[in-house]
Parts: structure tokens; sequence; C-alpha cells
């Protein structure tokens, strides 16, 4: 199954063309993304759109916080836990990436190299992602818009994320960040692509397994009382 | 004087990539050979695409929208470096200003099979 879990969200016309290209290209799964200010506007057409994309792709609603203010990220993440399916939260200051991988409630550091001449990450903050089991995502979109010394720069930011990922084993979660038709690519090159960056197939394939496991455990958060215990309806 | 022609064992085995473009203003065939080229040496480097025996073999002018023309192609490439060149493609970002998305849709190991896809 190919998820992304990251694909800017704008109108229900616009997302309904990028979902049905998204669906011919390969994908199985997207998730559209907001921020908070524009959340709360976009659940009101998920119904819409659910209807339009029946039976085309399936789909769901990102919360993408942006903010550098660590209260105001535990405070949304907190008020918006219940509302939607995938928290993530762009990174690229370090308080923001060390906020994020401490915090058990949000799903995904987004992008935590992003404006920064490293990775974002090191061995603590790694291990905190693991203890948490918050995600990393390294964004295809910020490969393509990118070029010359900055793309090399980006790779290289890539490959700082790799090794840690090697190392401790943090859930990693690949997605396309595409904001228009432009932007998508048939799931085989975006493979492709992040082959060429130093993953292998199987870290490729485990990348897409951890977003459809972000995904089915978010369905049964409710359920969980603590970290390995979820409650569960006696049939017998 | 025309070369032999070499037999089969030392000719290079081919794969021919079918590629759909979408760039927000029309293009020719030779736009799409510059385009293919620059995107595999900026992204692979010279030394690299030297192996790929890149060839555009055939151009397509499919529909338009509003939004952009859309056109596909079949794309020569050798057969180890066909993930080199995908990727290459897959990362062509801008054409004399204008937006360009090249994705590939099938690979296969002649035109005629290629042709399938268009």
């Amino acid at each position: 199954m190919f998820f992304d879990l990251n694909v800017k969200g704008s109108s229900l016309d616009n997302n309904i063309n990028l979902a049905i290209e998204a669906s011919k290209y390969g994908w199985n799964h997207i998730n559209f993304s907001y921020n908070q200010n524009d959340f709360k506007n976009a659940l009101e057409f998920k119904q819409d759109l659910k209807d339009n994309l029946d039976d085309k792709i399936m789909f769901d609603y990102t919360l993408e916080i942006k903010s550098n203010n660590i209260n105001e990220i535990r405070k949304l993440a907190r008020k918006f836990r219940n509302k939607s399916s995938c928290i993530s939260v762009v990174g690229g200051d370090l308080k923001v990436n060390r906020a994020v991988v401490e915090n058990i409630q949000i799903d995904i550091l987004s992008r935590p190299y992003l404006k920064r001449f490293d990775g974002g990450l090191n061995h603590v903050l790694a291990k905190e992602a693991v203890k948490n089991n918050v995600a990393v995502e390294v964004c295809f979109n910020d490969i393509l818009k990118s070029y010359l010394s900055y793309r090399s720069k980006v790779i290289s930011n890539f490959k700082d994320i790799y090794t840690l990922y090697r190392k401790f084993d943090f859930p990693l979660v690949l997605s396309t960040g595409a904001e228009s038709s432009f932007d998508l690519r048939t799931t085989h090159d975006f493979i492709s692509v992040f082959k060429q960056t130093g993953l292998n197939d199987f870290e490729i394939e485990k990348s897409f397994k951890t977003a459809e496991n972000i995904m089915e455990s978010n369905k049964n958060r409710e359920n969980m009382i603590l970290k390995g215990v979820r409650r569960v309806v006696d049939e017998t | 004087m025309k070369l032999k022609v070499l037999p089969p064992t030392l000719r290079k085995n081919n794969r021919y990539l079918t590629v759909e473009i979408k760039i927000s203003s029309p293009i020719t065939k030779d736009d799409l050979v510059t385009i293919v080229w620059d995107a595999c040496i900026r992204f692979q480097g010279e030394a690299n695409t030297a192996n790929f025996n890149l060839w555009v073999m055939k151009f397509f002018e499919m529909d338009e929208n509003e939004d952009y023309y859309c056109y596909k192609a079949i794309v020569r490439c050798q057969r180890d470096f066909v993930e080199d060149v995908r990727s290459a493609l897959a990362l062509a970002n801008k054409y004399n200003n204008s937006r360009i998305a090249m994705t590939t849709i099938g690979l296969s190991g002649t035109i005629k099979s290629s042709q399938k896809f268009i």
C-alpha cells in the first residue's frame, strides 16, 4: 500500500483533482494536510470530498502545526487530537524538534532539517522519537523544489537522518508534500528518487508501512489506555 | 562507409521509458531532448550520464487543459541505469521559467510494447 501523509490541502475542487491524479499514479491513500487555522474549515467539506472520491482513493486529513512556540504546539496537539487522524509538526527549530519528539500525542515530526545546515536530529532526539513513537518525515518536495548546491545540502541532510534511523530505528515516513499536480509523481518514481538518496527497498517499504500503522493506531486511539494497553470488546 | 552492425552479444541492452510530461507552456521534441539531458546531467552529473545511452525515440502531443499541456514520449536508456534515469527525470522542475512535471508511466524492453502505455 502506498501511503502519502502530506499532500497540501486547499479547496474542494483542487483536492478532488489532486486525489484523482494521485490515484492515477498509483497512490492508495493520501492525507490532505492543513495548518491549525484552516483545519476547521476543511472539516466542513470532508463529507463532500468523501462522496466524490469514494471509489477512487482513500483519503484523510492531517493537522500540520506550524509554530515556534512550544506551549502552543502542546495546546494545539491536545485540542485537535480527537478530531484529526494524524498530527504533524513542522520542525526546523531545535527547540521545536525536541518538544515534538518528547510529545506522545504527536504522530510526526515533519522536516526537522528545514532551513538548517544539518539534519536537525541527533542521537538524543532519535532516542526520544523511538520512546514516544514519533515518526520523522522527509519530504520529496524539498528535493524537487531546490536545485544545485541547495539540493545537495538537502540530500546530505536526508543522509544524516538515515544514519540515525539505521542505528536507532525510529519510525521514518516519506511523503510527497505535493501542492499541485505538478508535484505529483508515480510511486515508482518516488521510490527511485529515495533510492538515489541512500535508502534501500526494504527501508522504503517499511516507511509506507509506518505511515499505514500511524493511521491504523489513530483509529483505535480512544481505546488506548496506556502505551501497549488497549481496551478490546469481548465478542465471545 | 557505414560501420558493420555489432553482433547481439556486443550490443547494449536498452529499456524504453514511457514518460508523461506536463508543462505550463507548449514544447517541441527538441525542447524535450534538452529537458531530458539537462535533468540527467544536473542530478546524476556528466560522468554518470555518459553511461545512460539516452535518446528520445518518439514524442506525442496529448490533451491540454487550462493548467498545463500534456505530452507523452518514449525515452531510451541503458538497462542497468533505469532507476538513475527515472529519478533524474522525476526531479525536473522548471524549463524556461515554465513549470514542468515528468513522470515515468511505463517501462518495457521494446518500442512496440512501450507504445501500449501511450
